[in-house]
């Protein structure tokens, strides 16, 4: 009882002195305060805008979450406590004292226990104080109960904690490699989510059996709360009785089974850890014995004379050649130490069938049978290996950064005459290399899936485009700032913790509202393959954007060449001091890096920002509630309706733009006289507008949104006028990402080299929209306006006389030339009248005659077939 | 404490064969093990010190059979292995407080006079809230003899403790293990000659897993007494003749100067005159024996 007691006691006393339980703990708190004080962070916020942010559902849903990502945490603290006497070198000491099996593992195990759940319950302090924070969203906040706190942390997070952290310790303690535990918790979330995405492909509503034998909770969350409704998810916690709820028992029994699994594997472990140390020290004794090995060849061996000859001389050199071997071999070595072990073969093993498992889905679109065309098996595959291949890549910069100090090899190995450049480089290689094997293995899944399907055209070039072009150098500036960030911090797993710190915080930033790539780390313009476009216009974005970034990690990558740890004393404001003594190494390549860095972020900045307005969401949101706040008020405004379309639009696709002249015929089917004429142009395409009688500009706003004329001679009812209109619209430049229009597409994407699109829209439309306002009940109380104002009651006179999707027409008859170039074809409603070419483009005339139609048209433009 | 050894052997999994059939008998003194590196010294040490098992063989530690009762045997057990790593951030006070507690002194002001005792006889006191990873090679061989001397061993093991200390360090080292105490068996295997010269009334050399020779010094030096000639060679070829010709023990460099000392009955050639017998010599004329 002793022992274990000071077992436990001084695990504990160790934890509690180190940093990282505190970080841990930290972070926990951060992310359970984010969750419940910030309205665009956390699992559930994002969710149904009504659920109670603090609500029971919530803790419940975030704290399995934090559960799922903190299996990192718990291979931490469970592997290392019980590994620390072999990494340590200690088990000497301690094994030759009278120590009891049970007194070992119980301390250690539970001194694990404790700090870990100390960690995690920073979660529930987290909550609690979000729920306090000025800027909290207090519609989405409601009473604190403690049982809401407490009940999803033990059952949940004491429960996750007990039986994953007994599973990490077992591994631990029998495989006795650190790498292995971590390998296996990757190894086990990666095989959970391919479980979980092949169950609800399935689309089972099983639901009793696939929600107990879910170890993670994500399956038991759907199986018992996937139907409550809101107020449900309000007011309840997940029921532990047999009787309630849709799944009644199912989480009851299945915190019994997982408990009861975790009881079986320590249970297995205390019987099975060999304590009698030849075991515990094998690994040493096998150094020892190898050395003993060779010596007794050496015995064997004829008398050595104990007379000492002299060694041969060499002449070494010190050059450029030399540098070159030295980086040559330095490559092979650290490349083939990462190739060649175990571990690596396993996570590429899991990310093969990661591969494997998600390009079987590409072949399935909204549950239809599609061919697996290269592009949507490259969508399928990339997203997952893109994290496989971020989460490898932080790892292995750790270990190639530290693998010196870590075999205590550094104090031969800084003191060989070896210059920066070839050390630096040589890592940055041998993490290339274990990327292009991974990229090679995702290309090689990708085909396999495709021809497992039956599909043969496998365009490798795509593959090689996609996979070695776009995303191997955004992999390769990944690399120089993770060896950066190891570089720098004192801590190889505090660095870890930190480089993917930076890569996870890019689609938070983006999450509240930081949407400039220019802004977000490694961050690359959004863009759309299509089989049609290709990359199509895109190009030119994503090319300045990953050079930007690549540039910017490349000096990232000079100056971590410059602070690279050398010799014995390796303080980092030391090493700053050498690098500044010695700028000659390291500057002028790191300052070429930032030129260049300046050079393609001011060129991007000049096109995004300059050339093309940049908005981001939240910019356009503004818009759309300042639009509302200022116009609605005329939105029951007499108006006159659209009657007749006439217009000849020239696309210029190789411009990516268009414009059109034309005429409306407009008729005041009200009975009151029309005096003013009001006009919303959100894409800012209206370049000017005549009418047939005299009228006087009384107002536009900002940016052209809305802007009214005003009738010399109020129009009767059943008059009829004609307005005279020229639109069109420029692609300048190239845009940061996907530029959003109001209605939430893609207008890059309208404008594409080879498949042009665009609606009326672009046309002059007649009076305030309602659907450019907000709609959901979050963005409105962001602006501060009040409740949508929904649909009319049925059986209202107004409203049932306008037509919901024209609101300012009724039929329209319509008729339209449309050009493009030469190599493609044009379409627009109606019947083809004519076609002809003129000046190297095709014309086409389409009309409907006498056949009204809705005032809806759109102008298609492409390379078609036949 | 008697130590009886009979009949050990050891082969590793990889086909070593550390320990070939040992036989040994140590009493109630200092015990030294000499012995070249690889000889099955830390082998033997690890063995006793119920760190591994022994292929066929028995150790009893008076009459507790030390592969059969482990448990027993540490608690009469103080050890200090060849290499051994500390807890980063923890003082040598909180591992020996910690280490005390494993070792059974649960009694709390028992436990306080014991270490207050032993940091002073190693001279770390003033050190002992220090990490012990800040200490140097010296301090932390005195921390590793402190927590080995921890609630009075019957059985004390030093495994080449003096490697890598300076001489002062050693000196004092090898006086704080004179001091121990009687009733307490102390084996101190080394390859440093010196120390069991200057320590022990007993030894043993050992090499390729067996035993050389077993018994005092004093009289293993007797033996040679009158055998060991020494002359100063000037050149390299002088040099070969005589290892090609004669027993060559060893050769020393003196100022510049080679100085042969060889193995004969008689004065085995021109300017040999005859050298006194030394530890050392025994040494290397019992290896070299044993590997012919």
């Amino acid at each position: 009882m002793h022992q274990f007691l000071e077992f436990l006691r001084f695990e504990l006393k160790l934890r509690f002195k180190s940093p990282s339980t505190y970080v841990y703990c930290f972070m926990w708190t951060a992310f359970a305060f984010l969750c419940v004080a910030s309205e665009n962070f956390g699992p559930v916020s994002n969710q149904s805008g009504k659920v109670m942010l603090n609500g029971p559902w919530a803790m419940t849903f975030n704290m399995l979450g934090a559960c799922m990502f903190g299996m990192i945490v718990m291979a931490a603290i469970f592997g290392t406590s019980i590994l620390r006497d072999f990494q340590r070198d200690t088990f000497q000491l301690l094994f030759t004292k009278p120590v009891s099996r049970l007194a070992y593992l119980g301390g250690r195990w539970s001194g694990s226990m404790l700090v870990t759940l100390f960690a995690f319950s920073g979660l529930m302090l987290g909550a609690w104080l979000g729920t306090h924070a000025p800027w909290a969203d207090q519609a989405r906040i409601g009473p604190n109960h403690l049982l809401w706190y407490l009940q999803p942390f033990l059952s949940i997070v004491v429960v996750q904690v007990f039986f994953i952290g007994a599973l990490f310790f077992a591994v631990a303690a029998l495989t006795r490699s650190l790498f292995l535990v971590y390998v296996q918790g990757v190894a086990l979330f990666v095989l959970y989510l391919i479980g979980i995405t092949a169950f609800s492909a399935t689309r089972s509503t099983e639901h009793f059996w696939s929600g107990i034998l879910d170890p993670i909770g994500m399956q038991l969350v759907r199986v018992v709360s996937g139907y409550w409704s809101v107020v449900e998810r309000n007011s309840w916690l997940l029921p532990l009785d047999t009787t309630s709820g849709y799944a009644p028992g199912v989480f009851l029994y299945n915190r019994l089974l997982w408990i009861g699994f975790g009881a079986i594997v320590l249970t297995l472990l205390a019987v099975l850890f060999p304590m009698s140390v030849e075991a515990l020290g094998a690994r040493s004794q096998g150094r020892r014995a190898a050395k003993l090995r060779t010596l007794e060849q050496a015995q064997g061996a004829p008398v050595r004379t104990q007379i000492a000859t002299r060694l041969p001389q060499v002449h070494p050199r010190y050059d450029l050649v030399t540098r070159w071997r030295q980086f040559l071999a330095l490559a092979g070595l650290r490349t083939r130490a990462i190739l060649k072990a175990v571990p690596f073969w396993a996570l590429c093993g899991v990310l093969f069938a990661f591969i494997v498992n998600n390009g079987y889905y590409a072949g399935r679109m909204s549950g239809t049978d599609v061919w697996p065309v290269t592009y949507l098996m490259l969508e399928s595959v990339e997203g997952n290996a893109y994290l496989f291949l971020i989460i490898v890549t932080a790892l292995y910069a750790g270990e190639l950064v530290w693998r010196e100090r870590d075999v205590r090899f550094d104090g031969i190995f800084d003191a060989l005459p070896l210059r920066p450049l070839p050390d630096a480089a040589s890592k940055l290689v041998a993490l290339t290399a274990a990327q292009l094997v991974m990229l090679l293995l995702s290309m090689l899944g990708g085909i396999l899936m495709q021809t497992v399907l039956g599909y043969h055209h496998y365009e490798l070039p795509l593959y090689l485009k996609e996979l070695f072009v776009l995303v191997l150098p955004q992999l390769v500036g990944f690399s120089m700032l993770a060896l950066f960030v190891q570089t720098v911090v004192p801590n190889k797993f505090l660095g870890h913790a930190i480089v993917i710190g930076v890569w996870v915080i890019v689609p938070i930033l983006y999450n509240f509202g930081v949407e400039n790539t220019l802004y977000l780390p490694g961050a690359t313009t959004g863009y759309t393959y299509s089989d049609m476009n290709g990359y199509g216009h895109y190009v030119p974005a994503l090319f300045w954007s990953i050079l930007y970034w690549l540039a910017i990690f490349a000096a990232l990558g000079g100056l971590s060449m410059a602070l690279a740890r050398r010799g014995a004393e390796t303080g980092l404001r030391r090493r700053i001091g050498a690098a500044l003594r010695r700028p000659a190494g390291w500057l002028p390549a790191t300052l070429a890096c930032l030129c260049v860095a300046a050079g393609a972020g001011g060129w991007f900045y000049y096109n995004t920002h300059v050339l093309n307005e940049f908005l981001s969401t939240e910019d356009r949101r503004a818009i759309q509630a300042n639009y509302e706040r200022q116009f609605k008020r005329y939105q029951h405004q007499p108006l006159p309706k659209v009657t007749a379309v006439d217009t000849r639009v020239e696309i210029h696709p190789e411009r990516r733009a268009f414009e059109a002249t034309g005429t409306y015929t407009l008729q005041n089917r009200g009975s009151v006289p029309v005096t003013e004429l009001h006009f919303t142009d959100v894409n800012q395409s209206v370049r000017a507008l005549s009418f047939d009688r005299p009228t006087r500009l009384v107002s536009r706003a900002a940016r052209g949104l809305y802007v009214i004329y005003a009738l010399k001679t109020p129009l009767r009812p059943g008059q009829t006028m004609h307005l005279q209109f020229k639109v069109g619209h420029d692609s300048p430049g190239f845009t940061d990402g996907k530029v959003l229009d109001f209605s939430g597409g893609d207008a890059g994407g309208k404008f594409a080299y080879n498949g042009t699109f665009f609606d009326l829209e672009y046309f002059p439309v007649l009076g305030y929209q309602t659907g450019y306002e907000l709609d959901d009940p979050r963005r409105r109380r962001e602006q501060g306006l009040g409740a949508l104002q929904e649909m009319a009651k049925r059986g209202d006179a107004v409203q049932s006389k306008v037509n919901l999707f024209s609101p300012n027409a009724d039929w329209i008859s319509f008729h339209a030339v449309v050009g493009t170039s030469g190599d493609q074809t044009a379409l627009a409603p109606g019947y083809l009248q004519k076609r002809w070419q003129q000046d190297g483009r095709n014309y086409f005339e389409y009309s409907m005659g006498q056949q009204p139609m809705q005032h809806f048209f759109a102008f298609v433009s492409g390379r078609m077939l036949g | 404490m008697a130590l009886v050894i009979e009949g050990l052997s050891k082969t590793y999994p990889n086909g070593v064969q550390a320990l070939k059939d040992l036989s040994l008998t140590i009493g109630n003194h200092m015990f030294g093990l000499l012995g070249p590196n690889g000889a099955g010294k830390s082998s033997l040490m690890r063995t006793i010190a119920t760190l591994q098992d022994p292929d066929a063989g028995s150790i009893t530690l008076d009459g507790i059979d030390v592969v059969r009762q482990k448990d027993q045997v540490r608690r009469l057990l103080g050890y200090l292995p060849q290499e051994f790593g500390v807890y980063p951030k923890v003082s040598a006070l909180d591992m020996l407080e910690h280490l005390a507690v494993l070792k059974g002194v649960t009694h709390k002001g028992e436990r306080r006079e014991m270490i207050e005792a032993l940091l002073n006889q190693t001279n770390l006191w003033n050190a002992r809230k220090k990490a012990i990873a800040t200490y140097s090679g010296g301090m932390k061989q005195r921390f590793g003899i402190a927590q080995a001397l921890l609630a009075n061993p019957r059985l004390v093991i030093v495994d080449e403790p003096t490697a890598g200390l300076d001489p002062a360090e050693r000196n004092r080292f090898l006086n704080l293990l004179a001091g121990i105490g009687r009733d307490v068996t102390v084996i101190l295997s080394t390859h440093i000659v010196d120390d069991v010269r200057e320590l022990c009334p007993r030894m043993a050399i050992i090499a390729g897993g067996q035993v050389l020779l077993e018994g005092a010094p004093n009289e293993a030096i007797a033996a040679l007494d009158g055998q060991v000639w020494s002359k100063l060679v000037d050149s390299d070829e002088e040099l070969r003749a005589i290892e090609a010709g004669m027993t060559l023990i060893s050769t020393h460099l003196v100022g510049g100067r080679h100085e042969v000392r060889v193995l004969a009955a008689a004065a085995p050639g021109e300017g040999f005159v005859p050298a006194g017998a030394g530890l050392e010599d025994v040494y290397f004329t019992r290896l070299a024996a044993g590997r012919a």
